[in-house]
């Protein structure tokens, strides 16, 4: 089956299998991957919702950052703007449709891997991921990796060498469609100090809105830039 | 209706003394159901540890207004309270010296906040979750979940140990391997099974080397952060798969062992078989 009829909203009797996952949702959910199995029955809910989440659940909460480490730096001009585009591990979540949209399930096909930005006294812990910087869309299996089109801003009088990115989980923006994809800013404030947000934007036409995973669950306040405090 | 102005002392009735229980009680209930309803609101929004603390000044302080606003039923003079109040102070200080510590260093505890609740913590012998900071104790719910109340000035005067204060914490492993074992190929297959876990935090870097050469191994030291919200669990699975990828390649953990080299070159000549004479004691050599 293609990844396309993977994601997306799916009724009931629904079944997808590939190598690596197969999902069946009638009034059992059932999904096994890495052989990990997990089952649950359904009591009611029309219709069940596959889409990627933002990448910061498993194996367990621990964080709501998502750090990507660049694998060759980035050297940017005092004043300038470049548009890149690097790539971030995908987390899908199930969702069950009815009178209120919960979440049943999330797995991923990566492997996760944590970090600490910062110190280990008021720093961050945050998904990690390494990455490519591309200067054109690069190929990916949207059942693994993501694309997120990244504008940098060196707003500093001096050259910036920009060698991550950190990312806050609440205000991540997730469509999807043949690729999964994000749209984001980044503005290098001074030396040590950047900035990062999300622009509500696919990145292609026909694409999808996933449904957001922390906003559904803990909506507080509307968090929008990062302040990235310990360098980049 | 006679009996509600019947007049206890004072001029104070029976009618004010029931308003001022009737205006306390529905505090009471006032407050209960705020805490309620705000505890359902914030709960998934609030960290916990915070939020007991936001509905225990609101529960208290609706009840302390509404007490406040009734004595005047039971003709008690707010300014004449205040300097009885001094005096009782003083009274009270003198008489409950330990009741008056604890206050002020639950009072302290809740400003400085060296611990807040669910934290793992040591308290001088006592180790455990906090299960909740009230203003005169704490209560402790020991690894084997014994309840404990330790009061709050031995919590403020000891050295409190929070194992999960910083969002990282490191732990640390010896494993030792044989002397005639490759410990450079043993390094590798550690780092590759901490480099495999989730939770080994790729940066602060793991740190894995040879840090002594014991009596009967060769000591390989493993340093691993991980995130304080999951540091005892990683802790507990990394070491059993090290252990188990070790002996998988052939990498032996050795027991304590010591050569023995006797002084005389041939040693000891034991010999069994029809040949040898009987023992004195009558039992086969064989």
């Amino acid at each position: 089956m293609s990844n396309q009829t993977l994601y997306g909203e799916q009724s009931y009797g629904f079944s997808y299998s590939s190598d690596e996952l197969r999902i069946e949702c009638s009034d059992v959910y059932r999904r096994s991957c890495r052989n990990k199995v997990v089952e649950k029955r359904i009591s009611g809910g029309k219709s069940i919702v596959i889409n990627p989440v933002e990448p910061v659940n498993l194996p367990q909460e621990v964080t709501s950052y998502l750090s990507i480490e660049f694998l060759k730096p980035l050297l940017l001009e005092p004043g300038n703007t470049a548009k890149v585009f690097i790539k971030f591990p995908i987390e899908i979540g199930v969702f069950v449709k009815g009178r209120a949209t919960g979440p049943i399930d999330i797995f991923t096909l990566t492997r996760p891997k944590y970090t600490l930005y910062g110190d280990p006294k008021s720093g961050l812990i945050c998904r990690s991921y390494e990455s490519d910087v591309y200067t054109e869309m690069p190929e990916t299996d949207p059942l693994k990796e993501g694309i997120i089109s990244l504008k940098i801003k060196n707003d500093d009088e001096e050259w910036a060498e920009i060698r991550r990115t950190v990312f806050d989980g609440y205000s991540m923006k997730i469509y999807y469609g043949d690729v999964v994809s994000m749209t984001a800013e980044m503005r290098v404030i001074n030396r040590n100090v950047a900035e990062t947000s999300f622009i509500d934007r696919p990145l292609k036409s026909e694409m999808q809105k996933a449904i957001e995973l922390y906003v559904a669950r803990k909506l507080l306040i509307e968090r929008k830039a990062l302040l990235m405090e310990w360098g980049f | 209706m006679d009996v509600l102005s019947y007049t206890l002392y004072n001029n104070i009735t029976v009618w004010d003394v029931l308003i001022f229980t009737v205006v306390v009680l529905t505090a009471v209930v006032v407050a209960r159901a705020v805490r309620l309803n705000l505890k359902k609101a914030l709960s998934d929004k609030i960290p916990r540890s915070e939020l007991d603390i936001l509905l225990k000044i609101i529960y208290y302080g609706i009840i302390a207004i509404a007490v406040v606003s009734a004595l005047p039923h039971l003709g008690i003079n707010l300014s004449g309270l205040l300097v009885a109040g001094g005096i009782a102070g003083l009274v009270i200080g003198f008489a409950s010296q330990s009741v008056v510590s604890n206050l002020v260093s639950g009072l302290f505890l809740m400003i400085e906040r060296p611990i807040r609740i669910g934290d793992q913590i040591s308290v001088g012998d006592i180790a455990g979750f906090v299960e909740d900071v009230h203003i005169l104790s704490t209560i402790v719910r020991t690894y084997d979940g014994v309840y404990i109340r330790v009061p709050n000035e031995r919590v403020f005067t000891s050295n409190i140990i929070n194992y999960v204060a910083n969002v990282a914490r490191r732990f640390e492993y010896t494993v030792g391997i044989s002397y005639s074992s490759d410990a450079e190929r043993a390094i590798e297959i550690i780092r590759r099974i901490v480099d495999e876990h989730p939770f080994a935090l790729r940066n602060p870097e793991p740190a894995i080397f040879v840090d002594s050469l014991g009596d009967s191994s060769v000591n390989i030291v493993v340093r691993i952060w991980a995130p304080s919200a999951v540091w005892y669990s990683v802790k507990m699975e990394l070491l059993w798969k090290i252990k188990k990828a070790l002996e998988a390649e052939g990498i032996e953990i050795p027991f304590p062992q010591r050569v023995v080299w006797f002084a005389n070159e041939g040693g000891a000549k034991i010999e069994s078989g029809e040949n040898v004479p009987a023992r004195e004691d009558g039992r086969n050599n064989a």
